[in-house]
C-alpha cells in the first residue's frame, strides 16, 4: 500500500511539475531583473514548491515564512491567528507571496490585507496551483503554475489532513480516500 | 503597526435560515472578511398596481468586494428557480455581482473546513 494507491489520477508528473516551475522562475527572474524579490512562503503547502522555485531564479532573493491558524482551530476570538509571523519587516520591499494552492481565496485575501498594512514597495502573488472553481474572494494571482478543475488534489506539498505532502506528483485523490 | 481588524457582526446573534449560512458567516468572520446577512432585497416582478410580486434576497453581501453570495444546499435539479432569479436580478442590475455557491460548493467547503455534516443537509423547505 503506497500513497499512490489513494490517487484517482495524476494531474502533473515530476517532469511536468519541474517544467512549470522553470517557466515561473524564468518569468519572475525577468520581471525582477533589477530588483531583489522577497519571497514569503505560506506554510505548509508552499514549502516544496518554494524550495524548487528559488533554485530556478537567477536574481538574488530573500526568504521568509508565515503560518496562520487554519479554520476550525479554536482561537479565543474566533478569528484567524498568526502562528508564525514574518521574521523581518517588509516595508519598502518587493514582496512575492508564494502559495501551494489558491482555492477559496480566503487565506490569501487575509494575508494580502495584512501585508499591505506593512507597506511593501510591491506585492505580488505566485501559486503553483490555482483552483478558480472554488473561489469566493476574487483576487489577482500574478504567477500561476497550473489552473486546475474542481478536483481535490494532493502532493507536491499539498495535503489532505496533513498527508500526501511528500508525493512528488500532483494527483487527484480518490473519493474513497476522502472521509 | 497593522490596522485594527474591522468589527464584524456577531454570528450567534443572527437568526440564519440554515446552518450552512451560519457556518459560512463564521468562515468569513474567521478570515476577517466583512459581511452583511441578507441586507438587500431586489424586486424582480411587479403587478399592475406596482406591488412587488417576486423578489430575490441574496444571503450575504461582502462590502469590500461589492459581492453578493447566495448559498444553497438544494440538489442541482432544484436549482433552476434560483438560477432564474439570479439571471433576472442581473438583467435588472447589470453591475450586480452574485456568486452562487451550489450544494457541491458547500460540500467542498464542508470538507475543506470541517463543517458538521448537518450543515450541508438539504433544507426542509
Amino acid at each position: 500500500m503506497t500513497l499512490y494507491d489513494d490517487l484517482e489520477a495524476i494531474l502533473l508528473d515530476e517532469e511536468a511539475i519541474q517544467a512549470e516551475v522553470r517557466r515561473l522562475g524564468e518569468q519572475i527572474s525577468k520581471d525582477y531583473a533589477d530588483r531583489q524579490p522577497h519571497l514569503i512562503g505560506v506554510l505548509k503547502g508552499s514549502i516544496i514548491f518554494l524550495s524548487d522555485l528559488i533554485r530556478t531564479l537567477t536574481v538574488p532573493v530573500t526568504l521568509d515564512f508565515i503560518s496562520i491558524s487554519p479554520y476550525g482551530t479554536t482561537t479565543p476570538s474566533g478569528v484567524v491567528r498568526i502562528r508564525k509571523d514574518l521574521d523581518d519587516p517588509i516595508e519598502g520591499r518587493d514582496v512575492i507571496v508564494v502559495e501551494g494552492i489558491i482555492d477559496t481565496g480566503l487565506t490569501l485575501s487575509y494575508l494580502i490585507r495584512n501585508f499591505k498594512t506593512r507597506n511593501p514597495a510591491s506585492l505580488k502573488v505566485c501559486a503553483f496551483v490555482n483552483k478558480r472553481a472554488q473561489r469566493i474572494i476574487d483576487l489577482t494571482v500574478d504567477y500561476v503554475g497550473r489552473e486546475i478543475p474542481d478536483q481535490f488534489v494532493v502532493g507536491y506539498g499539498l495535503d489532505y489532513r496533513q498527508r500526501y505532502r511528500n508525493l512528488p506528483v500532483l494527483g487527484v485523490l480518490k473519493p474513497s480516500a476522502l472521509d | 503597526m497593522p490596522k485594527k481588524a474591522p468589527r464584524l457582526p456577531d454570528v450567534d446573534a443572527i437568526p440564519f435560515a440554515h446552518s450552512s449560512e451560519s457556518e459560512f458567516a463564521r468562515l468569513l468572520t474567521f478570515y476577517g472578511v466583512r459581511w452583511h446577512y441578507e441586507p438587500t432585497t431586489f424586486p424582480l416582478e411587479w403587478d399592475d398596481q406596482g406591488r412587488v410580486t417576486e423578489a430575490f434576497t441574496p444571503d450575504f453581501y461582502l462590502p469590500d468586494h461589492d459581492l453578493y453570495i447566495e448559498l444553497t444546499t438544494k440538489e442541482q435539479r432544484l436549482m433552476t428557480a434560483k438560477h432564474r432569479k439570479i439571471r433576472k436580478a442581473q438583467a435588472l442590475h447589470p453591475d450586480l455581482k452574485i456568486r452562487l455557491l451550489s450544494r457541491k460548493d458547500c460540500l467542498a467547503l464542508a470538507r475543506r473546513f470541517g463543517w458538521r455534516k448537518s450543515t450541508t443537509d438539504n433544507p426542509r423547505t
